[in-house]
């Protein structure tokens, strides 16, 4: 009995390697070594000679820009468009928690089979792609859109939201807002009714429960959610130039434009600045959350 | 004594199956209240109507006089400890004991000072910072009981509460239960299906089925007197036989006339009569008011509970006294050995001790009909 | 629900659902515009279902698709497994990190490193071209994978573990306790992992751009260069028919969970006891994942087969060949036909498309594909000759050169007529809406700066172009080396960017055509296409500024090519009188082919109108185009306008 247990011991770690090996080899391959070449092309030039040159390009590069007022200033190309495009991300990340929590609660307090339906709605514009969505967004915001015409037609004043960052936040919410509503879905689903219970039968209303328990718990998803959003966000162009009507020149556009232009090392030195900045970004949120946050979704 | 709450014809159906059916029910302040049945009686839904989770269909919850049907959970004097604790896992042993403090927004060291003294009475003083999925299930369940006391309720809601733990702790347990029952004077409704632990710890057992109350009444009342065959076979084991009453203090079962305590039924009345295991004298044969052959005999430590064929009908019997499978044996009963009960709808429906369980009973039913 | 929740997720789905009703609704719209519903008709679908191009890309991407995610999801169910049962917590957090890396890295960077890696990996290896099917399956695979671990990971954590140990006790390897007993229980998440690996992708767009070889072109891809040249609801028809496609699958999926939910129910009220390994769902799912195996597995086959033909790989403008779609010649398919016909072998032409030149240039450059033609604007041509990219055509194999006039012969980015041979050339102009401008305004480039239309002129959104129009307002020189000539240009266009309304690139159709702007530059034929579609309330007009710029597109064969004498045959095939008037037709844009602007059906075909703006009379064509075509910039000029353009943009 004893050597049937120890064999089937042996014989599971074996199975376990395995199981994971075909994975790490990829993980590796396909994962660590693509970013190793970023960081490589980064930090070279174009004889492949180390030099700091593109990455402190990114960082000192600056560009003359004209107020309003008519008044000269010299700003920090590349830092400046990167505060612009980490504050419409901020932006966008922040109204998507606010809209997609509600929705991902009343979720998880459904009925099993309307979850199931939901969960199939939600998701069914991620099926759309995503070049199309975003100009049907273009054609419902547009100055004579679709939307300015139904306010025509019942007697309202138009709007001009095209071409404005609110566009830009529309676009990215939508294109983004499945995305931060999954995970919290998921984990307020798996939040126990006892506790909620709990917390009436001692002395809370519903906001206080809202509060003090059901926020509490669900952190790690709501994490995984600004994760989940805040980085495509940041790092999207397609938008900017559709909705925004070609006037935000955002990371993802600088990144795009250095390539075609055959800047590879230095497009490649705006790519790991950005990584390294979000890296640091997520770290920083998991020590906040306090607990370990195991897989979003 | 004081009413504190009165239940008046509740009635509650889910998905249109009927789960309470009728409720009628006062309970005391001070008073150790127990709610018992099998599953699937509605003791639980019963609570859960008291803690305000649940509305009544019909019927009114009165509380103090008012009636609270309305009244949600969190504005009712009255706290529940749930059945697997419901402690917040993302807040220590401290924090859960201080909860509803913190929402009454009581300052600070008087809430320290409350929180010691709660979880003292618990006996977990020093486990303040503890983190509460990092205590055993008996320390989950104090600080359970410390939080659902700290706020005072003039009403503590428990349910099930023992079911998690092993049997030396449960013991422990209820009787700890027991005593800060009376130390806090506080009511407590309990609701369990282990009949053992209804009768050892409360002042007043609701016996329940299928959502109708069968029996109120003191833990003696209900052992010894119970009002029909579905209470005389939940609580403790019974011996539920068919005979006529002949008279008053005279009963007709097992072929034999005996002299019993109860009266007040109709002349050769068909009735049910309950001789508790413990009760029955084992005697020589010459000396038995009848006579049987042991089928069984168990060791449980305590006594022995043997099984004895007594005319085709296997009454059980605890004794401390050794008898041997296949022994004849005679069987003599006192007068207050025998209690006598109406016939009602669950008269039938309790065989006698072929076997132990309804379970067993049907699959070997459906079995006995597969060979046939 | 209560009610304020009700509203609540009903406005959220209205938000949801608003474009896709749109998207839905325009389909059907029997004009071309996108915001304004003409009336219903069937007629994009037609035209949908006539375009190969576009079906192949379909095709492509369901492909890669299918196989992406059964892969994905096979593999990282194993990692999945693998990860569960780590014991050092280390092992499980550096796990843990490197699962979501490719979840956390955007898009852009995730394709340019797994590019970079590519291009790298085919150089060491010796291949000519390192960007394939496979590259792409490769990069999508690795950006699935993360999905499907976190989707598997929760269940096998949450599963109990003694399952899979009361089955091996009960004689079953590791393997087949596995299948038998694990993978039923983490099956939902097996196929949520599947579906969501399936959507991605589906969409992706930005890392199949950067990973995407020749001859594989996937929908977003053909979409996104679709887009670059004239917008129609026919996308929208195709978005509508994968929506409906995918709307099935999910009904599908949803009745069968309906059903074994109930099945389940039965038979755990039936024996409480028995435990079936394999509930009915398991085995339809492993059954329809063996299907699907099996028919990805068929069509890699098939795509082996396919070596045995002849192939040419083409790249080119996106809609810019005769397709098919209205009625039109289907070059591409015609040529195929008469290859076989003439020469009695099967031909199989790969058609894949790009948005501009430098996206064009930036592929070549990186020695990862192999094209046999290519067709890029003047100064990209010179550029490629320059860096010895372009190989000398054989003009004996291309007799049909000779319908090419003189005055297209000999132009400045292939003196000697060795690379190239022109396909279209044009004009930029200017088009304006004649309800909202006043006729005396027009005329020049001053039109575009005038702030009487503040808030209603439309600018090129690429750095070229705009600076383009500066510097032909200004009378500068287009190619100049002079930096203060540039930076004035730069004022220039400073001055004018509070009177823009957008910065566009094929917006322009679709703005114009609304009215939502008033005033744009762009090409001569793409006119054409705008008056075609405009809305009631718009008049465009258009006219040519005395300077302004000229192009050329013209077929060349690039160094990479591996079929060159076939491109020149196709070259020359695309020079004869039936694909060359089609081509005209369709494109818009002028033809250098004296077949096609002799030819009596071409000028009744294009109506007087469009022959006039087409071809202007022009004796100093050859002057005027030297003068002003865009020619190929030095690299320090080119990074010097680069960052006048980012300067400008970030103001």
């Amino acid at each position: 009995m004893r050597e049937t247990v120890s064999r089937d011991r042996k014989l599971v770690a074996r199975a376990d390697r395995v199981a994971l090996a075909p994975y790490t080899v990829w993980a590796v391959l396909f994962i660590l070594v693509p970013l190793v070449f970023v960081a490589y092309y980064a930090f070279t030039d174009n004889n492949f000679q180390f030099t700091l040159e593109h990455v402190k390009r990114f960082f000192t590069a600056t560009s003359t820009v004209i107020g309003s007022d008519g008044s000269a200033q010299e700003v920090r190309t590349y830092l400046l468009i990167f505060w612009r495009s980490l504050k419409l991300a901020v932006i966008s990340t922040v109204i998507c928690l606010a809209f997609g929590y509600p929705i991902a609660y009343i979720m998880a307090r459904a009925a099993p089979r309307v979850q199931r339906t939901f969960m199939t709605i939600i998701m069914i514009p991620m099926w759309m792609n995503f070049l199309i969505r975003t100009y049907a967004w273009m054609t419902i915001l547009q100055d004579k859109g679709i939307f300015n015409n139904f306010l025509t037609a019942i007697h309202l004043p138009t709007v001009h939201i095209i071409g404005t960052e609110a566009a830009v936040v529309i676009g990215m919410v939508y294109d983004y807002f499945p995305y931060m509503i999954l995970p919290l879905y998921s984990i307020l689903a798996k939040l126990d009714p006892k506790l909620l219970e709990a917390a009436r039968d001692l002395g809370c209303s519903g906001w206080g429960v809202l509060k003090r328990v059901v926020w509490p718990l669900s952190l790690p998803g709501v994490i995984s959610g600004i994760t989940m959003v805040l980085i495509p966000s940041i790092s999207t162009f397609y938008i900017s130039q559709k909705l925004g009507d070609g006037k935000f020149f955002l990371i993802g556009d600088a990144i795009e434009g250095q390539y075609v232009a055959n800047n590879l090392h230095f497009a490649a030195a705006i790519a790991f600045v950005l990584m390294i900045v979000l890296l640091l970004c997520m770290g920083i949120m998991r020590k906040l959350a306090g607990r370990r946050v195991e897989g979003g979704l | 004594m004081k009413k504190i709450i009165e239940l008046r014809n509740i009635t509650k159906s889910f998905d249109g199956e009927p789960v309470l059916k009728g409720i009628n029910l006062d309970i005391y302040d001070n008073e150790f209240l127990t709610l018992l049945g099998p599953s699937g009686c509605g003791k639980t839904t019963l609570l859960r109507l008291i803690g305000g989770f649940e509305t009544p269909d019909e019927g009114q919850v009165v509380f103090l006089g008012e009636v609270i049907n309305d009244v949600p959970p969190h504005q009712r004097n009255v706290n529940t400890v749930f059945q697997k604790y419901a402690l917040f896992p993302h807040l220590n042993v401290f924090e859960n004991v201080a909860f509803p403090l913190r929402e009454k927004k009581v300052p600070k060291d008087e809430i320290e000072a409350r929180v010691s003294e709660m979880l003292s009475l618990v006996a977990l003083a020093g486990f303040e910072r503890r983190s509460v999925t990092s205590l055993s299930g008996g320390q989950q369940q104090r600080v359970a009981i410390a939080r659902a006391l700290i706020g005072q309720p003039q009403v503590l809601l428990l349910d099930e509460p023992l079911g998690a733990l092993d049997l030396k702790l449960r013991k422990d347990m209820q009787v700890e239960l027991k005593k800060i029952q009376k130390q806090t004077g506080i009511t407590f409704i309990f609701v369990t299906h282990d009949q053992e632990e209804a009768l050892s710890m409360s002042d007043t057992v609701v016996v329940m089925s299928e959502g109708k109350i069968h029996q109120i009444g003191t833990p003696i009342d209900i052992y010894n007197e119970p009002v029909n065959a579905f209470v005389a076979d939940f609580i403790g084991e019974s011996n539920i036989l068919d005979g006529f009453m002949l008279e008053d203090f005279r009963v007709t079962f097992s072929g034999q006339t005996f002299e019993c305590l109860d009266k007040g039924f109709g002349y050769n009345e068909a009735v049910d009569v309950v001789v508790r295991p413990e009760d029955v004298d084992i005697v020589p044969i010459e000396e038995g008011q009848v006579t049987g052959v042991v089928t069984s005999v168990t060791f449980m430590g305590v006594h022995y509970e043997i099984i004895v064929d007594v005319g085709g009908f296997k009454w059980m019997i605890q004794t401390t006294d050794f008898v041997d499978v296949n022994e004849h044996i005679g069987i003599k009963l006192d007068p207050d050995a025998i209690h006598i009960m109406k016939k009602s709808e669950y008269s039938d429906l309790y065989g006698d001790y072929s076997s132990f369980s309804n379970e067993l009973d049907e699959l070997s039913d459906a079995e006995s009909e597969v060979e046939a | 629900m209560r009610p304020i929740a009700k509203v609540y997720t009903a406005l959220i789905f209205l938000f949801l659902f608003a474009p896709i009703a749109i998207l839905l609704v325009f389909s059907f719209n029997s004009g071309n515009s996108l915001s304004v519903f003409s009336g219903f008709s069937l007629h994009w679908y037609k035209e949908l279902l006539n375009d190969t191009n576009t079906l192949g890309a379909l095709k492509n991407t369901l492909i890669l698709a299918l196989s992406a995610s059964i892969l994905s999801t096979v593999l990282g169910t194993a990692a999945a497994v693998g990860i569960n049962k780590l014991r050092s917590r280390s092992m499980r957090a550096a796990m843990n990190t490197v699962t979501n890396i490719p979840m956390v890295n955007p898009d852009i960077i995730t394709g340019i490193s797994l590019m970079l890696l590519f291009v790298f990996a085919g150089r060491l290896m010796g291949l000519g071209t390192s960007l394939n099917f496979w590259t792409m399956l490769i990069a999508h695979i690795t950006f699935c994978l993360p999905y499907v671990i976190l989707q598997v990971l929760p269940k096998l954590r949450q599963m109990d573990q003694s399952l899979p140990e009361a089955a091996m006790d009960l004689g079953c390897t590791p393997m087949r306790a596995f299948l038998k007993v694990e993978l039923p229980e983490i099956m939902p998440g097996v196929l949520t992992g599947l579906i969501m690996a399936f959507t991605l992708s589906l969409d992706d767009f930005v890392i199949s751009y950067f990973t995407a070889g020749n001859g594989f072109e996937t929908l977003p891809i053909r979409i996104y260069s679709m887009t670059k040249k004239t917008v129609t609801p026919k996308m929208y028809a195709l978005a509508t028919l994968i929506f409906f496609a995918i709307l099935a699958l999910l009904l599908i999926n949803n009745l069968m969970d309906e059903e074994t939910a109930q099945e389940r129910k039965l038979e755990k009220a039936r024996r409480k006891k028995e435990r079936k390994p394999l509930s009915p769902r398991a085995k339809r799912t492993l059954a329809g994942s063996v299907l699907g195996a099996a028919a990805v597995l068929a069509l890699v086959v098939s795509f082996a087969g396919r070596a045995q033909e002849l192939e040419l790989n083409i790249y080119n403008w996106g809609e810019y060949i005769s397709d098919g779609s209205e009625g039109s010649l289907d070059t591409i398919k015609e040529f195929e036909t008469w290859y076989e016909a003439e020469y009695g072998q099967k031909i199989r032409v790969n058609y894949s498309t790009y948005a501009s030149n430098e996206d064009m240039y930036a592929k070549l450059k990186s020695g990862s594909v192999s094209y046999d033609l290519v067709i890029p604007s003047d100064y990209m041509i010179a550029r490629l000759a320059a860096e010895d990219m372009l190989l000398p055509l054989d003009f004996d194999n291309i007799p049909n050169y000779k319908y090419i006039d003189e005055k297209f012969r000999g132009l400045y980015y292939d003196p000697d007529d060795t690379y190239s041979v022109p396909y279209t050339y044009g004009v930029v102009g200017i088009i304006y809406n004649a309800n909202q401008v006043d006729e005396e305004d027009a005329g020049d480039w001053d039109l575009l700066w005038n702030p009487k239309y503040a808030g209603r002129i439309l600018q090129f959104n690429n750095s070229r172009d705009a600076f383009g129009t500066a510097m032909y307002k200004l009378d500068i020189d287009v190619n100049t080396d002079d930096k203060g000539q540039w930076d004035r240009a730069l004022e220039e266009l400073r001055n004018q960017r509070p009177l823009v309304k957008a910065y566009v690139m094929d917006e322009i159709y679709n703005a114009l055509e609304s009215g939502e702007a008033d005033i744009g530059a762009y090409y001569a034929g793409d006119y054409f296409t705008m008056v075609d579609a405009q809305a009631d309330t718009v008049d465009l007009q258009f006219y040519y500024p005395p300077a302004t710029n000229y192009f050329f597109d013209s077929m060349c064969i690039p160094s990479c090519a591996q079929h060159k004498e076939l491109a020149e045959i196709f070259i020359n095939y695309m020079l004869s009188e039936e694909p060359a008037i089609a081509n005209a037709e369709y494109i818009w844009y002028a033809c250098p082919n004296s077949l096609v602007y002799e030819s009596e059906d071409y000028i009744d075909e294009m109506g007087e109108e469009a022959m006039e703006i087409l071809y202007p009379p022009m004796d100093d064509f050859k002057e005027r185009y030297n003068a002003y075509a865009y020619q190929n910039l030095s690299n320090d000029i080119l990074d010097y306008m680069n960052e006048l353009w980012e300067s400008l943009k970030i103001n």
